[in-house]
């Protein structure tokens, strides 16, 4: 009793870490992504000038020889790394942590300090009803494995405008209470367009658990809720409605800084302004990953279900480890060629960011090295084998490979469709508040309303047909 | 009156005008080098060559030498006379050097004026130019370069019949010719300011303005001499409340076109070491006006002598006569000269009287009952505050006066000596009237703000009446001249407005006629 | 006033926003793809390690340029001064009694804050002492004092530049254009 209880215990702690961090982990590889792929868009190199100084791998034996010998390095032991902008979203967060917090005296204090940590809890908490895997020796991957989990992403995303409702009004400013404003309308007008769309998939799956709506999409792709009939359209409904729900382009009517300066968080500076950054990521992550696990299989890897993972897990790794060989001798040999660029050229011979190329290349080969070792571990049988611990009856190493793969194949689903919202940014330009109306009401709503009924017709057709 | 036609305009001038100043009064502006109203006609430079009517069809004649009679008619805008400027600026301009850019003319300059209105050639010289004497140190005021000059002998001229000292001559022949002096010969007289004046190019400038500012960048305001009773008008050039120069301001009833050095130089005492600026009690810096009112209050008023300043402005002596009149204060005037005056008189512009108010003074003090020098020498003993308004009475009575309170715009014995001093505008900081030795009551304007603490005398005064509890309502020295010229019989009649740029002279004395007009 | 007509009613499929939407997508994502490929591309100048080759005509910082022997060519004119639109040029002028040009700048300085680089100054100068081809556009101070140029830094602001910040004719002077004299002159 006692040994279950602390066991229990320290799962419950383990899924919420695992769910916080699988969050907040994506969210600067987002905000990197949004400014790269903007740039990239846009015809320009965007963010590549933050450097992070560190030890170059190819160096250590020089420096261990001189350190052992006493000597003083006679060389910049380190290399200036950029990796493509990515060191300046760790250089926001380190600026957004020690800028000035300023609370302009005419807010309403206590609204306006909680409306940011409002925002950031409710995009956190949508996440703990979406499953990441199967089962992990026999424990539930899903933070509530509640039944009505779809109805609690429903209800949380509700809950979501009152952050920004509350940052808008109490800045009390007129700007700030227009961006609240709107995006108060705009969420109570496409949240039926997602209700209604996910009615189609309560109705086809006959549950509302999202671990039960992922199960039931494992196997072939067209096992997948997009590819039902009515499926599709609701999926454009339900994603739409997203765009709307999670206030981005073309919904970003809430910010609209043409109009409204920032919109609700004007008012807002250093952390609690990161707090707002952060929750529009967090949303779109949580969009995402509810998107993957209603239409598009959510966890499950394409044509391969759980059972199979574990059963040729030594067969998988063997195929990931020496398939991925190749794909990092190429990034390593890309990384070298790099070293020609004009840039190089152009800057001293003994500037620190002359290594990177090397470095980099250093840092692909290795993978590539790493993951022939994991190749050979799966050639020669080891996971399943003399490496699979065996605990309560179950063999570690094939639970770990499919834990392992099915969290790659959610997170790349959440990524393509992180990436759509990125894309979608940099491409169209935002609705007008009528447009808007218009379309959440006039168009969505009716649609999502017949896709219902439809769904509901073929589901009975079908039952009289089959059954 | 004589009817003349300039360019089919028919006006009437008085006959024997000279054409250039009858066209000026048409509107039509005559270019010219060596004619001047106030010299001799040369006819040397042939830029105001018109066209005239005769019965053998038209001729070229210059303006400068032709009077206007009944019947004249010229042409000024025909296109032989265009010709005829145009190649007199390119005969002008073979010789002269391109100085423009460290020449002080340049900005007043005729030959800049001139080519950009009537010359717009290009050069055709080949041959290389005559160069001559340059940067000549001619006199205490004038440096003279012979390579700008244009030979239109003006200065000649001021030197013959002027100054009737006769240096400058023009010698040599042909281009060589040249403007110059005999050997160790230096300009010797006081109106050497007048040669840069009367100079159309850069030849002569002067030494005082040398390289101080460009001409362009100076605002120009009318304004009186107060160097001496003269009273000769003045244009204070000035640019952001620095005064740079005094130039001689025409009007043909006082000065003319001229002005004398010592005149001109006095521009250095607006902004000078010698500048009071703040106010003094006891030596010690402190609120003067509260401080006079104070030792007026506790001596009381028979004990008090308000002394009129002959170098003050009428407004300032009316309002000190009112706060005499108010108060039940003794009034006295006294006549004389400042220390350190130089009491030069040549019978031309420069007076022994160094004041520029005496007269005004002096009719102020008879109107108020005001008592004389030696009337207030008498009564000194009883006297516990003398105010002593812009004179340096100390120098003046040659004696040392209990009480002194002293508004003043500079530092003299009286100031040094006094026991209040409060510090009073410079004339170029203030609107005021002078009346001059020939009785002549002439306007003098704001050109800059009063430095430091100072303020006009007037409104000195006023602010002097408030502390002691009266109203005078003269800080406005428009109000002030208004309610003067209704009081004083012989200014009856005379306002701002009407005593125009030239000045009005006092209506004349009903009987015993003042001595100082009789001049 | 009637209302004008909208100028195109829109197709269903426009209407319906969804085939506009991706067919932007699919330009945008050509962009992206492109600029991936191939990242030199890209116009953008990495700015403090690359520079852009200024051109000749470009208005950098003022300098004074100096005659052979030495004096700076300027004769406080003010004509600079006087053509300047901020205002930004203050000279003090002076008499050197051995220079046969008579009359020189004792200060002249330049607030760069100001200045609005017009280059109005260099159009006016009658005596070429004044240019703005250094291709200087670094100009910056910690404090407003420093940004004001005095006449000794801008003689010597040519000191010790990269050759292309010179003069760009003086090492082709047959490339120079008519009329064209280099600063440079040999000191005789």
């Amino acid at each position: 009793m006692e040994d279950t209880f602390w066991i229990d215990f320290a799962v419950v702690v383990g899924r919420c870490v695992f769910a916080v961090a699988f969050v907040m982990n994506i969210v600067p590889l987002l905000i990197w992504g949004e400014r790269k792929g903007a740039a990239y868009i846009q015809d320009r190199p965007g963010p590549n000038r933050a450097p992070l100084p560190l030890p170059h791998p190819l160096d250590t034996p020089k420096v261990l020889f001189q350190l052992l010998f006493g000597q003083s390095p006679k060389f910049k032991p380190y290399v200036m790394v950029r990796a493509a902008g990515l060191v300046h979203t760790l250089n926001d967060v380190v600026k957004l942590a020690f800028k000035e917090d300023i609370a302009p005296g005419h807010v309403e204090k206590f609204y306006w300090f909680i409306a940011p940590v409002i925002a950031m809890t409710i995009a956190l908490c949508t996440f703990a009803v979406v499953p990441f895997g199967d089962s992990f020796l026999g424990y539930n991957l899903q933070v509530s494995s509640m039944d009505g989990g779809l109805l609690f992403v429903l209800a949380m995303t509700s809950l979501g405008v009152y952050g920004i409702m509350l940052a808008g009004w109490s800045s009390n400013n007129r700007f700030s209470l227009l961006g609240g404003l709107r995006s108060s309308a705009q969420m109570v007008s496409y949240e039926l367009a997602m209700g209604l769309s996910a009615v189609v998939v309560f109705l086809s799956a006959g549950s509302v658990s999202l671990a039960e709506i992922s199960q039931q999409q494992a196997g072939p792709i067209w096992n997948w809720n997009v590819f039902s009939p009515f499926g599709a359209l609701a999926f454009i409904l339900f994603w739409v409605s997203a765009f709307a729900e999670t206030n981005r382009t073309p919904f970003d009517l809430p910010e609209g800084e043409a109009e409204l300066v920032a919109g609700y968080h004007t008012e807002y500076s250093s952390f609690r302004f990161a707090l707002f950054f952060m929750a529009e990521y967090a949303n779109m992550i949580v969009a995402a990953a509810v998107t993957a696990t209603l239409f598009f299989g959510g966890y499950n890897v394409p044509f391969i279900t759980g059972q199979m993972l574990r059963e040729h897990a030594d067969l998988l790794v063997m195929l990931a480890g020496f398939g991925a060989v190749p794909a990092f001798l190429t990034f390593a040999v890309i990384a070298i060629k790099r070293q020609s660029r004009p840039f190089y050229q152009s800057i001293p011979k003994d500037d620190p960011r002359q290594r990177e190329p090397l470095f980099f290349a250093s840092v692909w080969g290795g993978a590539a090295v790493a993951h022939l070792g994991l190749g050979l571990l799966g050639a020669l049988g080891m996971i399943s084998g003399p490496l699979g611990v065996e605990i309560n009856g179950t063999h570690l190493g094939p639970e770990v490979v499919a834990f392992v793969a099915q969290l790659t194949a959610l997170s790349v689903k959440v990524l393509i469709g992180c990436w759509i919202f990125i894309w979608v940014r940099w491409t169209l330009p935002r609705f007008r508040y009528d447009q808007l109306m218009n379309l959440g009401w006039r168009y969505m709503l009716p649609l999502s309303l017949a896709n219902v009924f439809g769904a509901a017709a073929w589901i009975i057709v079908k039952q009289a047909l089959f059954a | 009156m004589a009817k003349v036609k300039i360019n089919d305009v028919e006006i009437e001038v008085a006959p024997g005008t000279n054409m250039i100043d009858a066209a000026q009064q048409a509107g039509v502006e005559i270019p010219h080098y060596c004619y001047h109203p106030h010299l001799s006609i040369a006819g040397n430079c042939r830029m105001c060559t018109v066209e005239t009517e005769t019965p053998r069809g038209p001729v070229l004649e210059i303006a400068c030498n032709m009077q206007a009679r009944d019947g004249l008619a010229i042409r000024t805008d025909g296109d032989r006379v265009k010709q005829v400027r145009k190649s007199v600026m390119e005969f002008l301009l073979v010789n002269h050097p391109l100085d423009c850019p460290i020449c002080d003319q340049s900005g007043e300059c005729r030959l800049q004026d001139y080519y950009m209105d009537h010359a717009r050639h290009d050069s055709r010289g080949v041959e290389a130019k005559v160069s001559k004497h340059k940067r000549q140190d001619i006199g205490e005021q004038i440096l003279l370069d012979a390579e700008r000059c244009v030979q239109c002998s003006r200065c000649v001229r001021f030197g013959d019949e002027v100054t009737h000292t006769g240096e400058l001559r023009l010698m040599n022949r042909g281009d060589h010719t040249e403007i110059g002096m005999f050997p160790g010969e230096r300009l010797n007289h006081d109106y050497q300011g007048n040669l840069a004046d009367i100079c159309p190019v850069g030849a002569l400038t002067a030494k005082d303005f040398r390289f101080e500012r460009r001409v362009w960048y100076l605002k120009e305001t009318d304004g009186v001499c107060t160097g001496c009773s003269t009273g000769c008008n003045i244009s204070v050039c000035h640019q952001e409340g620095e005064v740079f120069r005094y130039l001689p301001r025409r009007n043909d009833e006082v000065n003319k076109s001229w002005m004398c050095d010592p005149g001109r130089l006095r521009h250095h005492e607006v902004g000078g070491l010698e500048r009071l600026l703040k106010a003094r009690v006891n030596g010690q810096p402190g609120d003067g006006v509260a401080a006079a009112a104070a030792s007026i209050k506790a001596v009381g008023a028979p004990k008090v002598a308000l002394v009129l300043g002959t170098r003050a402005s009428n407004e300032a002596n009316w309002a000190l006569a009112q706060l005499g009149k108010a108060l039940g204060a003794r009034l006295y005037w006294v006549a004389g000269n400042d220390a350190g005056a130089i009491e030069k008189s040549d019978g031309f512009l420069m007076d022994a009287d160094k004041n520029p108010n005496t007269l005004g003074c002096r009719l102020l003090a008879e109107q108020s009952g005001a008592g004389d020098a030696e009337a207030l020498k008498a009564a000194l003993p009883e006297l516990a505050v003398v105010l002593a308004l812009e004179d340096d009475l100390v120098t003046r009575l040659g004696q040392a006066i209990p009480g002194l309170v002293a508004l003043a715009a500079k530092e003299s014995p009286t100031t040094k000596a006094a026991a209040v001093v409060i510090p009073v505008a410079h004339p170029v900081e203030m609107d005021c009237t002078y009346t001059n030795k020939q009785g002549r009551v002439q306007r003098n304007r704001r050109a800059t703000n009063p430095l430091g603490d100072a303020a006009p005398a007037y409104a000195v005064v006023d602010r002097l009446a408030a502390a002691l509890g009266k109203s005078l309502g003269t800080q406005m020295p428009v109000v002030t001249f208004l309610a003067l010229s209704r009081a004083v019989p012989r200014m009856n009649g005379l306002d701002y407005k009407s005593l125009g740029p030239g000045g009005k002279l006092l209506a004349p004395a009903p009987a015993a006629a003042l001595g100082g007009e009789a001049k | 006033m009637p209302l004008p007509k909208p100028q195109k009613t829109l197709s269903f499929a426009e209407s319906s926003y969804l085939v506009e939407v991706i067919k932007g997508m699919v330009l945008t994502m050509g962009h992206l793809v492109k600029n991936i490929i191939d990242q030199d591309r890209f116009r953008t100048v990495e700015y403090p390690d690359v520079r852009k080759p200024m051109t000749a005509r470009y208005r950098g910082a003022h300098r004074l340029t100096v005659r052979p022997d030495g004096h700076v060519k300027c004769v406080a004119c003010m004509c600079c001064p006087t053509v300047c639109p901020a205002k930004c040029i203050t000279i003090i002028a002076g008499e050197d009694p051995s220079d046969p040009a008579e009359k020189f700048p004792v200060e002249f300085d330049i607030d760069m804050l100001r200045c609005i680089y017009c280059g109005f100054c260099v159009e006016a100068c009658p005596k070429d002492a004044i240019r703005m081809d250094t291709k200087i556009y670094e100009i910056n101070a910690y404090t407003r004092q420093d940004m004001v140029h005095n006449k000794s830094y801008m003689i010597n602001l040519m000191d010790g530049l990269k050759p292309e910040a010179e003069d760009v004719y003086r090492h082709d002077p047959a490339a120079a254009p008519a009329g064209y004299t280099s600063d440079e002159e040999p000191v005789a």
